[in-house]
């Protein structure tokens, strides 16, 4: 039984996770005017069908407006943190120029992705404890050769914090 | 005890002014795109937001740019009006700063003399579009070419 509509692969995990336009964190709002009808508002047409959706995925955070038939030339508008607003023109280019364009102006580079990546991979980095989902290992009791869990066997009367405190009281005391 | 007076989150946001009854205050629908579950498509959701307007100068139907305010104005303002991106009526193409109505321009383009001479050889018309290397910003012409 095949997907419903004229291009289903869009709406696949994949293909959205294979979206390598990753904007910059500064970049809050992006506004897509182009035209329904017209040979120079193509490339536009298909970067709203194919990329918006990749690019949406990958910046959940981005606020994405479409405008259709407002004015004659299709164009991008990307409106920075500080205020700051960038113009792209849509107008005869191919949609995969327009997303190479995007990607060299306001994307986040290689290096920057995978120094991200590397950040987030503590739930394979052994050196976090924490809960099962995050991280490998819950307690320090659970690696051969250290000190067992005292839920499992009682520590020895000298680790105990109860001696401990005691010792140190008859110390004071003195 | 200042959960009710954390800053804002969302700090700039464009949306489309649905109402200005209130006093010195614009409504504002804001869409955002939301991703079905199950259908895998994006789809528009709206929220309206109300944002201080202290001049006055939004209508119903305007794009507006807001931005959000230091700390939250009154229980439901926490934005302000920034600049109003496309007025409703009046809109300008911001490629070429001339007022635009739908697909087509208010008043026609003159940058361009189109004259129709049939006769004037290659070489004259090359004259009369006056294309030189050291003629100043050399701009695409608006109808370019889709590049193959």
């Amino acid at each position: 039984m095949p997907m419903k509509g004229r291009f289903p692969i869009r709406r696949t995990l994949e293909y959205l996770q294979k979206g390598d336009i990753v904007l910059k964190n500064r970049v809050k709002i992006m506004t897509v005017n182009y035209n329904t009808s017209g040979e120079l508002s193509d490339g536009a047409r298909k970067f709203v069908f194919f990329n918006i959706p990749q690019i949406q995925y990958k910046n959940q955070w981005l606020q994405i407006m479409m405008f259709k038939n407002m004015t004659p030339s299709p164009f991008l508008k990307f409106y920075l943190d500080d205020g700051e607003q960038v113009l792209v023109d849509m107008e005869g280019k191919d949609y995969k120029q327009i997303s190479q364009h995007v990607k060299k102006i306001l994307g986040k580079s290689e290096e920057v992705l995978q120094a991200e990546a590397q950040a987030k991979m503590q739930a394979s980095n052994p050196a976090n404890f924490g809960p099962r989902k995050y991280c490998l290992r819950e307690c320090i009791c659970e690696v051969e050769g250290q000190v067992p869990c005292p839920g499992a066997t009682p520590l020895p009367k000298e680790m105990t914090g109860k001696h401990r405190a005691r010792m140190a009281a008859a110390a004071a005391q003195e | 005890m200042s959960a009710k007076h954390v800053s804002v989150h969302a700090k700039w946001i464009i949306g489309r002014v649905i109402g200005t009854k209130m006093y010195k205050t614009a409504k504002v629908r804001v869409t955002r795109l939301v991703l079905d579950p199950y259908l895998l498509k994006y789809y528009n959701k709206r929220k309206t937001y109300f944002a201080h307007d202290a001049l006055r100068q939004c209508t119903v139907g305007d794009t507006v740019l807001l931005k959000a305010l230091p700390e939250p104005r009154s229980k439901h303002v926490k934005h302000e009006l920034s600049e109003i991106v496309y007025k409703v009526g009046r809109v300008v193409d911001p490629l070429t700063g001339k007022r635009v109505e739908g697909t087509e321009f208010v008043e026609p383009l003159t940058d361009l003399p189109l004259t129709l001479k049939e006769d004037s050889t290659l070489s004259e018309k090359l004259q009369e579009l006056n294309i030189s290397a050291t003629s100043s910003d050399v701009d695409s012409p608006p109808a370019q070419t889709p590049a193959s």
